[in-house]
């Protein structure tokens, strides 16, 4: 499954600058792994272990992935996937 | 305007007139008016989002105002943080104080408050507790978190703003029908894993909008229209030009909120958060000192003087030494410059100020 994944700004440093990237897999985790694959250090920043940091939050066509399933929230073509982190300054 | 008798303009405006174009809008009406110059706002922070915040329910006839802020004006401010000029950095004002200056000239028939503190969990409750609504215009998560606690403990709604670079973010947090702030950010960043103003940037617009927009949920709930808020979480870049509604409702039932679930209130309690914060963009460092007598700046500044300039008003008193800026506040807190490191500011606090 191709899927759009939204890159928040403090992350496009591992993307070249690159606002949305592709990349594929059938649920959010493998997204996650195959996104990591392409652009190195990018989910270390996102993720602690296994789990999503306390303080991003994965939206799959703008709803929350902990109301669906998690990390295993299946994913199809041409969905959305977008990565929020908190934001502090004001 | 141009329909304006110079009769009409030498007579104080009568409140019709004056809010005329916002009670002709259905959704706020004479009613609506009526509840807004009715109402009291706790507005957390006057820097950037605070400013317009201040401005906008200023001018909308929010009948009560209390403004807290902790900072004093620097040059730098002016890119962004609209109620102030030239002259109040001059003045070395704090910026609550300031920003009360300007309102009262746009509208003298309000009540503004200035507060010159740092809010923490000794004096939240006091400061939100005849609140009708609490607007955010903080720059940290500690703050937001203390917010997010009274709130919810004392069942008042509050409206987050966050922005950075050219993105920003709001969301209305109602306790009990809305998802609190920690079941959507459920831990505030850790330090460099977040960019900051420092190495990210904030552009004004960014600001305007964010706070425009929490602006314009303020009006919705100070005039009971509970109906008409937004209840994702809106996400803009203005360089993007993107706008994004996030759907959160659907976490209220899911996340075993800490804060709104089992009502564990840990920023209030004092077990979280610390006195001593990095400020964010500005390689400086805030002592929270709470001193329970007020320090006298004639001392202070006979003691320090030998060791480098000194000024004071009755607001502050300022010190240079081994090129870091103190700031020193009648309450004992101080905000040193130079440094981001927390340590070293103690250090410096108390080599020189004392406990």
């Amino acid at each position: 499954m191709a899927v759009k994944v939204l890159i928040p700004t403090p992350l496009r440093q591992y993307t070249a600058g690159k606002d949305t990237v592709e990349a594929s897999g059938a649920t959010v985790n493998e997204v996650l792994k195959d996104l990591g694959t392409q652009y190195a250090g990018i989910t270390e920043r996102m993720l602690d272990g296994a789990k999503i940091r306390r303080f991003v939050n994965v939206y799959v066509n703008d709803e929350d992935i902990r109301y669906l399933q998690n990390l295993e929230t299946a994913v199809k073509d041409g969905d959305e996937v977008s990565i929020i982190p908190a934001v502090a300054g004001g | 305007m141009s329909n304006d008798s110079p009769t009409a303009l030498s007579n104080p405006p009568s409140l019709p007139d004056r809010y005329s174009r916002q009670t002709i809008f259905p959704g706020i009406g004479v009613e609506g008016q009526r509840r807004l110059m009715q109402s009291h706002v706790t507005l957390c922070g006057c820097g950037a989002l605070g400013t317009v915040l201040a401005s906008s329910l200023a001018r909308a006839g929010v009948g009560h105002l209390r403004i807290i802020d902790r900072d004093f004006l620097e040059l730098h401010n002016l890119q962004r943080q609209v109620l102030f000029d030239e002259n109040d950095v001059n003045e070395g004002l704090p910026k609550a104080e300031a920003a009360a200056r300007k309102l009262e000239a746009i509208n003298s028939t309000i009540h503004v408050e200035p507060v010159v503190t740092d809010i923490d969990h000794t004096n939240i409750i006091e400061l939100a507790q005849d609140a009708d609504l609490i607007l955010d215009g903080t720059d940290n998560f500690e703050t937001r978190y203390l917010i997010n606690d009274v709130a919810v403990k004392l069942g008042k709604p509050w409206v987050y703003g966050g922005c950075i670079g050219s993105h920003g973010q709001v969301m209305n947090i109602v306790p009990g029908q809305t998802p609190c702030l920690r079941c959507v950010v459920e831990s505030a960043p850790p330090p460099g894993m977040a960019p900051t103003c420092e190495t990210a940037g904030i552009l004004g617009p960014t600001v305007n909008i964010i706070a425009s927009l929490q602006a314009a949920e303020a009006l919705k709930i100070l005039t009971g229209h509970f109906d008409a808020i937004v209840r994702e979480l809106i996400m803009i870049d203005i360089w993007d030009g993107t706008f994004k509604k996030l759907k959160i409702a659907g976490l209220l039932d899911t996340v075993d909120c800490p804060t709104c679930k089992k009502r564990n209130f840990e920023w209030l309690d004092g077990k979280l958060g610390s006195h001593t914060t990095s400020l964010c963009g500005r390689n400086a460092v805030q002592i929270a000192h709470r001193s329970s007598e007020r320090l006298s700046f004639e001392t202070l500044e006979k003691q320090l003087s030998p060791l480098g300039p000194v000024t004071y008003n009755r607001f502050m008193l300022k010190f240079d030494v081994d090129g870091y800026q103190f700031t020193v506040f009648p309450d004992g807190r101080a905000i040193i410059k130079g440094t981001n490191d927390v340590n070293k500011a103690r250090t410096l606090y108390a080599q020189y100020i004392g406990h």
